[in-house]
């Protein structure tokens, strides 16, 4: 029995151990236009359960102080359980709550970037803590994945 | 018994698990979630240089995977380390398949070049884009082609130690005789060096990777973010972050409480506040060389009244925050940065 587990075990650390790790940075182009791109991204954000906090026009900033620059946004999105539960146990993470995609035209398309919640597991040892990084990881992927998918689709449908 | 539950179990487990473990990977889908956001769909560049058609036939597929794998430390693109090898060869397949290429075979062997002699060719022809350390000359790596830098294509960065742990003398050799004339690289092969010359340039280029400045590493104590306990009230300590920050001649933007807009506004904790702020002519600055900060943006300072009475703050640690980003040219700014947050948290606290 013990030798059966033990095989089983050591399967799946094999298995676990495929996986592809994330790098810090999660990026994604869209071949459509950031005002488009960026009402997509609210969609698939609130698709996933969460609530859009706000969002920050860094454009606008700079336009106001006199710089050129392209359509710029961040979205800021999050869930209240999530956001008490890290600042209660994990106060150290609060700087990184809530979650955001920067939104950045370029051109007529549109670059999608987000940090990428894994680059913090390293420095927490907790389970708790390793899955709900992972869990933000997933679903910010997925998000992209929805945003590649919708935008796809819409693409079909002008043509 | 025991054996075929346990069996059964394991079916089971395997059965749940994602299809991209068993089923061959899709290079095209890999290249899509890994590639294109840099390179583009068709590998035209923006903010990772061009995989087109003229150099992938120059490149070997050794050079691509071993790209793939070692990345380009400090120059945006990372280090895929954790992908199998199975997941690597399929995106170099499918660069193969879209450019049409087959990719040239290079011998690993090292070119007996004479590093000082190489050194005067590398002055005459190459200093003006690589830079004298070989490092690309020139502001704006990892930006991308909508926003100003200095050369639409950027000049490779040849002393880096991704490239240099990819690229064998033999290819290098190759490019620099046949040149690259997407980003206006002229071939320095036919003559206009000798045969002798193109080896001392290579083996100049290779010890450059020795003098190259890379970040400094970070201590393994480093943590993601700083926290101090504030000795003041929570009011007081809002006030005393204000005050230091207007003093360090930041622009504060309207407080915004941790919990704003995720729940309606009476259940929001009224004593969890980040304070934002800004020097927009610093943020341009560094918008220039690294268009992904917004993911970080605005600076915070995050006070936070615990059920104990004790106050926090707490700052994102610009160290470590800014080694994500693959991005030296960003690093030495932030580490500056990293002082000043830390000259105003003193300031907070005394």
């Amino acid at each position: 029995m013990t030798r059966y587990l033990s095989l089983l075990m050591l399967l799946l650390v094999i298995l676990s151990g495929m996986s592809v790790r994330a790098d810090d940075m999660l990026m994604g182009r869209i071949p459509m236009k950031a005002e488009i791109v960026l009402e997509y991204v609210r969609t698939s954000v609130e698709e996933h359960g969460y609530k859009i906090a706000h969002l920050q026009l860094c454009d606008g900033g700079m336009t106001d102080f006199g710089y050129k620059t392209d359509f710029y946004r961040v979205v800021f999105f999050g869930k209240v359980e999530e956001v008490r539960m890290i600042s209660a146990d994990y106060p150290e993470l609060v700087s990184y709550l809530p979650l955001k995609i920067a939104v950045i035209a370029e051109k007529n398309e549109t670059l999608l970037t987000v940090l990428n919640p894994e680059a913090l597991k390293p420095y927490f040892d907790d389970e708790r803590i390793q899955i709900q990084l992972g869990r933000w990881r997933n679903d910010l992927v997925s998000i992209f994945d929805d945003v590649r998918r919708a935008t796809g689709k819409h693409l079909v449908a002008v043509d | 018994m025991n054996g075929i539950r346990i069996l059964l179990s394991l079916s089971a487990i395997l059965a749940a698990l994602p299809l991209t473990v068993c089923a061959a990977p899709d290079g095209r889908a890999l290249y899509v979630e890994h590639c294109s956001a840099c390179h583009q769909m068709e590998g035209q560049s923006g903010i990772g240089l061009p995989l087109i058609r003229e150099k992938l036939e120059d490149m070997s597929d050794v050079y691509l995977t071993k790209t793939i794998r070692h990345g380009r430390p400090g120059r945006v693109m990372p280090a895929f380390q954790r992908m199998s090898d199975a997941q690597v060869g399929a995106v170099v397949g499918f660069l193969r398949e879209s450019s049409g290429t087959t990719g040239r075979i290079y011998s690993d062997e090292r070119l007996a070049g004479n590093v000082e002699r190489g050194a005067a060719v590398y002055q005459e022809h190459c200093v003006k884009c690589h830079g004298a350390d070989g490092s690309g000359e020139g502001m704006g790596t990892g930006v991308t082609t909508s926003r100003e830098r200095s050369f639409l294509i950027m000049p490779a960065s040849i002393s880096n130690s991704g490239f240099l742990a990819s690229a064998s003398d033999q290819m290098m050799r190759r490019v620099v005789s046949v040149g690259r004339k997407s980003s206006g690289m002229p071939g320095f092969g036919r003559g206009k060096l000798a045969d002798d010359e193109l080896d001392d340039v290579i083996a100049y280029v290779r010890s450059l990777g020795e003098q190259q400045a890379t970040a400094e590493k970070l201590d393994a104590e480093e943590r993601p973010t700083h926290v101090f306990e504030s000795p003041y009230d929570f009011d007081q300590t809002v006030n005393n972050v204000k005050a230091a920050l207007t003093g360090a001649n930041f622009r504060i933007f309207p407080d915004r409480m941790l919990e704003q807009g995720l729940i309606d506004e009476f259940s929001v904790n009224t004593r969890q506040v980040g304070i934002r702020f800004c020097n927009f002519n610093v943020l341009y600055g560094m918008l220039k060389i690294e268009p992904r900060l917004g993911v970080v943006l605005p600076c915070r300072i995050t006070v936070m009244e615990q059920p104990d009475g004790t106050i926090l703050l707490v700052i994102p640690n610009l160290r470590v925050v800014s080694r994500w980003f693959n991005n030296d040219e960003l690093v030495g700014l932030w580490d500056r940065m990293e002082e000043t947050f830390t000259g105003i948290i003193d300031e907070v606290t005394l």
